[in-house]
Parts: C-alpha cells; sequence; structure tokens
C-alpha cells in the first residue's frame, strides 16, 4: 500500500513507522530529514514550507509507481510537513518495507532524490539575523 | 481564439507577484516560450527569476523546450514554479 502525507501538523514518526510494518516483511527502511542549526555557519532559526498540494500529492504518487516498478516493495510512506518547522524538528519522512533489506533500502534513497527533483514544495530558510532565503534543491533541472 | 485561464503563484514567485492567483488571457494554442513572454509581460516582477521557474497546467509540468506547443482551454490552471526545495 502506498501512504501519502502532506501535513502542517508534526510528523509522528513512530506512527509512519507502525504504518509499513508487515508480517511479510524482514526489513523497513526509513529516511527522516529534519531542520538543521546551521547553514555555512549561519544560524538558522526555522525553515518554512508551502507546495503545491494537489499536484505535490500528485507527484509523491508517481515517484510511488515509479519506485514499484524498479524494486518488490511492500508498503511505501512519503509524509512532508508544510509551515513552519523549527530546528530539530521532522519535514520529510519516507518509510519503505520490503522482503529484503536490499529492495526498501535502495528504495528509499531513490525515493528522496526523486522528491528533490520533481515534487512542487519549496522552503525557505529562515535565520536569527532577521533575514531569510528561499532555497533551490541540487536536484532540480530549473534553477 | 483566447481562453481565460487561472494562474497560480509559488513561493518566491507569489512574494514577487504579490499575490497567490489571478486571472489571464491566452492564446488556446501557443509555444511554451511565447507563453513565458505573456506571463513575463503580464506579470513583470517574474523577470527577477529570468529563466529560472517552469510551468505546470492542470497540475502537469509543461515541456520546457522553447517550441513545444501548449493548448489551453478556459478554466485551465496554470502554475508558477520558481525552482523547488522540498525535503
Amino acid at each position: 500500500m502506498n501512504h501519502i502525507l502532506i501535513t502542517e501538523q508534526r510528523l509522528n514518526i513512530p506512527d509512519m513507522y507502525n504504518k509499513v510494518r508487515d508480517p511479510s516483511c524482514g526489513a523497513i527502511s526509513s529516511f527522516v530529514g529534519t531542520t538543521r542549526d546551521l547553514f555555512n555557519d549561519k544560524p538558522v532559526v526555522k525553515l518554512e514550507y508551502e507546495a503545491y498540494i494537489g499536484m505535490a500529492e500528485k507527484a509523491l504518487g508517481d515517484i510511488c509507481k515509479q519506485l514499484r516498478s524498479q524494486w518488490p516493495l511492500h508498503h511505501i510512506l512519503m509524509a512532508h510537513r508544510l509551515g513552519s518547522v523549527p530546528v530539530g524538528e521532522e519535514s520529510v519522512a519516507i518509510f519503505v518495507s520490503s522482503v529484503h533489506r536490499a529492495e526498501s533500502l535502495a528504495a528509499v534513497s531513490a525515493a528522496i532524490d526523486a522528491l528533490k527533483a520533481s515534487v512542487p514544495i519549496w522552503k525557505k530558510e529562515l535565520y536569527s539575523d532577521g533575514s531569510s532565503n528561499w532555497k533551490v534543491n541540487a536536484e532540480c533541472a530549473w534553477k | 481564439m483566447g481562453c481565460e485561464v487561472r494562474v497560480v503563484f509559488f513561493a518566491a514567485a507569489k512574494e514577487l507577484v504579490g499575490c497567490r492567483e489571478a486571472s489571464l488571457s491566452v492564446p488556446s494554442r501557443l509555444s511554451f516560450s511565447e507563453l513565458k513572454d505573456i506571463l513575463l509581460e503580464k506579470y513583470e516582477a517574474l523577470k527577477i527569476l529570468e529563466s529560472n521557474f517552469i510551468l505546470a497546467k492542470n497540475q502537469e509540468y509543461l515541456d520546457f523546450e522553447g517550441d513545444a506547443l501548449v493548448v489551453f482551454k478556459s478554466g485551465d490552471e496554470l502554475a508558477v514554479i520558481p525552482p523547488i526545495s522540498g525535503g
């Protein structure tokens, strides 16, 4: 099953882990992205995310399809938080379960790369000196 | 023949234009580069993004090669998509 979640709420990581558990699976792999406290030595206060919600949900669904065409996977969960995400909190979470570990490990890595390259979500970094900056992913093809 | 489409702006584009959405008259058939020119003429503030934005029609990315054909009907949603930064 695919679980796709875009939410203003804090991501509930244990709940996400439980959603992909399955008796037939020997592996659950995950990636969780969090707000880091420094950008090039500049103190960061928080990130602010926004999304083109309908299209972002579709794009996450397309990524699930791509992953399933490459590896035999059981459950896939892709979640992204919107709004303010303070330092130390989670903005993105990907959980994948599979019978053996190689498939879910590879799929998680491909999933975050694809998310950064194709899903219409934006973040602004806000610094402790009051300045801010719209970020650009290295994976984005039009920058 | 022209049609009325709903333009939606996000992130840096939304801040530059100063609104989240607007309506715009566009020809029903035109190239990607012609469409971009119409947007830049109407929303001059977007020029600061130069070529660093792409467009989506009804939540699908448009082919951003300059001579790709874009076909509109009234009521379509056109999104201005600056470089993305999810994750």
